[in-house]
């Protein structure tokens, strides 16, 4: 009788009977296998229009990190009262006097009109604000959404009701709602109304409403996962080997969800970036003089500005559509690389 | 056999004289509560997947447990692994009670029981490379071996067949049977005593199957490993069980042993109607037999329906609606697994109205199914 075991060859899924197939030195480098996270980088390098909705948002990332670099060799800074400083500049009801809302060599994207603010340094700070705001957001609801999600697959039975009830509950709420009627509810835990509220305060509050309501999709999207990992193979040979269940959840469980946690949070993130702008432009997010993305429409949209200088709202307005869009384009192509057969 | 592979030196062979008992299961049960109602949910049955049954398995041995689906016999694997916790009964490793042990009294044991999954598609992290997978039993149980974890890994690919050069491959990268390999490797990585095999082979190809139970039965002769093998396929059960000192076979039905014994009592001479009605069901295929005995023409029984519901079994013994001896008693009282008359010692079988101990053909096919009765009758017309 001949060996019932073919030693297998490197590369191939035919089970060669007898001799392995010769494997030269150099060929060894080759037998080291790519990963699913090499693959999917593979496949994410191939889709032009990802790559090119990635540098577009670590363009604006890097403005946003740079801002006071950038300002500092523009020489301006977002808080000069410019109406002050060179009266010449404004007419009488503080709208420049130059065309097109003042853009001049000097002050590239223009002044804003009633202040006189530079809206350059004043749009790079305000980038600065909201992404760094989103980015805050998301971070902490990507944690919650693993520690309450993959708690609530994990261990099953009455913690997965109770904390499918909460996300349900929460669910319910009206989001854009609730977070205008709760922001000063939560500002005024920290200052008492009389006082002036100091912007990290605001910020604080902004992200503390936002990650109230934001963590549940992604919760919910972890538990479901995580409830058909646990039901997987792998899981109970870690188990027959004695493995403690911080090491299963650790191991296990959190590299086989990377991929929804990734691809939501690039969606979440845009979703917040327009949140944070929404509720600044109603007045409850940040407010002037701190410079913030939202709060720049705000201004656009005032009586004066829209009668007077239409300019002012470009350069915001067309920032922000080319970040949002160029963000969600991302976050599809990086759907498509971790999930090649899902076809679009 | 020609192969020069690097075995291990077994473990201290000196306390493992073969024949002791490794195992001893006595009444085990699982019950799984089905829930219902509303608006408060309650117990409102239960799913009596296993249903108090008693195994031994010796040192070294090799034990088939077959039975059709959803009889239980992955829930038994799963209750010896500890991965359920019974209901009910007693399990015993080495005659330490393991029944109702926690993760940290069972650390200690871990390593001796280990398991062999069904789905190779499934029992592999695809976020972990095959180095990691077959290593990472060692890292819970904190064992180093000599020269260090992976070479201790890359031996055991050699073992199973695999090339040691796959070490930082990934599962993806692999074929069922490959995977199945892997899978194998990573039961052997604890150097086990016992391995409890759930249909290790369902889901390959028909082809590897046959490679993937030769390697098994290989690890299981050379290293002295005793192995519980899960099968619904009694050919497979045959061609694992065999060529051994210890060889038995026990025959389930609905949560209950009904028939146990030695490979070739249960295959040759069975007593229980359910036993014989599997033997006929294995396709046999005499073309070129290699045995030069005359192969006998053997009997033909045909059952009908399916098996009934274990939330609400039928009383007595459970085989009695689909029995074509079943009497009143049968309902009745419950059969006990018992030695029969004329039986080798160690066949138990529980049936009130044992059949001959033979599989050769009867005097007229036993066909119980309606529809193919009749198809039958036209076609002899």
């Amino acid at each position: 009788m001949t060996s019932p075991i073919g030693i297998e060859g490197g590369g191939t899924s035919v089970i060669a009977d007898g001799e392995p197939p010769p494997n030269a030195k150099g060929e060894d480098e080759q037998l080291i296998g790519r990963s699913p996270g090499r693959l999917m980088w593979i496949r994410f390098k191939r889709d032009r229009t990802g790559v090119i909705s990635a540098y577009v948002v670590i363009f604006f990332f890097l403005i946003g990190l740079l801002a006071p670099v950038i300002s500092w060799l523009y020489g301006k800074n977002p808080y000069t009262v410019y109406a002050d400083e060179r009266p010449e500049l404004f007419d009488s009801a503080g709208v420049p006097v130059q065309p097109n809302g003042g853009i001049s060599g000097e002050f590239w994207f223009g002044l804003e009109p009633g202040n006189g603010y530079d809206v350059f340094t004043k749009l790079l700070y305000g980038i600065r604000t909201s992404l760094g705001i989103a980015v805050a957001v998301t971070l902490a609801t990507v944690l919650t959404g693993i520690v309450l999600g993959v708690t609530a697959g994990y261990l099953g039975g009455r913690t997965d009701y109770w904390i499918s009830r909460v996300i349900d509950f929460l669910l319910a709420f009206p989001a854009q709602l609730f977070f205008i009627a709760s922001m000063p509810v939560v500002v005024s835990l920290f200052v008492s109304p009389r006082d002036e509220t100091p912007v990290y305060v605001r910020v604080v509050a902004l992200i503390l409403v936002m990650w109230f309501l934001g963590w549940m999709s992604l919760g919910r999207i972890l538990r479901g996962t995580t409830l058909a990992l646990r039901e997987r193979e792998f899981i109970e040979a870690a188990k027959v080997s004695g493995a403690p269940p911080g090491r299963i959840i650790r191991k296990e469980i959190l590299p086989n969800v990377v991929t929804p946690i990734l691809v939501q949070s690039t969606y979440m993130l845009p979703n917040f970036v327009t949140a944070e702008a929404g509720l600044s432009f109603l007045g409850v997010g940040i407010v002037e003089p701190t410079p913030d993305w939202g709060q720049m429409f705000s201004k656009a949209s005032t009586e004066l500005v829209m009668q007077n200088d239409i300019t002012y709202m470009f350069f915001p307005g067309v920032s922000m559509i080319i970040f949002v869009v160029a963000f969600n384009l991302l976050g599809d192509s990086v759907r498509d690389a971790f999930d090649p057969k899902t076809a679009r | 056999m020609t192969e020069d592979l690097v075995l291990p030196a077994p473990r201290e062979a000196a306390t493992d004289a073969p024949g002791e008992p490794l195992l001893e299961v006595a009444g085990l049960v699982k019950h799984f509560p089905v829930k219902g109602g509303f608006p408060i949910r309650r117990t409102v049955g239960q799913v009596q997947a296993v249903d108090g049954i008693d195994l031994t398995v010796h040192v070294g041995e090799s034990f088939g447990l077959v039975g059709e689906s959803g009889c239980g016999k992955s829930t038994t694997g799963r209750l010896i692994t500890k991965l359920l916790e019974p209901t009910g009964g007693r399990i015993a490793y080495r005659g330490k009670d393991i029944t109702h042990a926690t993760r940290r009294q069972l650390a200690p044991i871990r390593s001796e029981i280990q398991m062999i999954f069904q789905d190779p598609y499934s029992s592999l992290n695809p976020r972990q490379t095959v180095g990691k997978i077959i290593s990472g039993p060692m890292e819970i149980n904190r064992i180093e071996p000599e020269g260090g974890r992976e070479k201790r890994v890359r031996e055991l690919l050699e073992i199973v067949g695999l090339n040691p050069e796959h070490y930082n491959r990934f599962p993806h990268e692999f074929s069922g049977g490959q995977r199945q390999r892997i899978g194998v490797a990573r039961a052997l990585s604890l150097d086990p005593k016992l391995i409890v095999a759930d249909e290790p082979v369902s889901a390959l190809d028909v082809s590897i199957q046959a490679q993937v139970v030769n390697l098994l039965q290989k690890v299981q002769q050379e290293l002295g490993i005793a192995f519980l093998f899960i099968a619904h396929d009694l050919a497979v059960v045959r061609h694992f069980v065999v060529r051994h000192f210890s060889q038995r076979v026990a025959v389930m039905y609905l949560g209950k042993v009904i028939e146990v014994g030695d490979r070739d009592s249960i295959y040759t001479r069975p007593r229980h109607p359910y036993t014989h009605a599997l033997l006929s069901a294995v396709p046999e295929v005499n073309v070129g037999a290699e045995d030069d005995e005359e192969v006998p023409q053997r009997e033909r029984i045909r059952l009908a329906g399916d098996v009934p519901s274990p939330i609400s079994p039928p009383s007595g013994c459970r085989f009695r609606t689909r029995c074509w001896k079943a009497e009143d008693k049968c309902a009745a009282e419950e059969p006990p697994l018992i030695q029969l008359s004329g039986n080798h010692a160690g066949h138990l079988t529980a049936c009130h109205f044992p059949e001959e101990p033979t599989i050769e053909a009867r005097d007229e096919d036993i066909v119980l199914d309606p529809a193919l009765a009749a198809l039958e009758e036209d076609a002899d017309d």
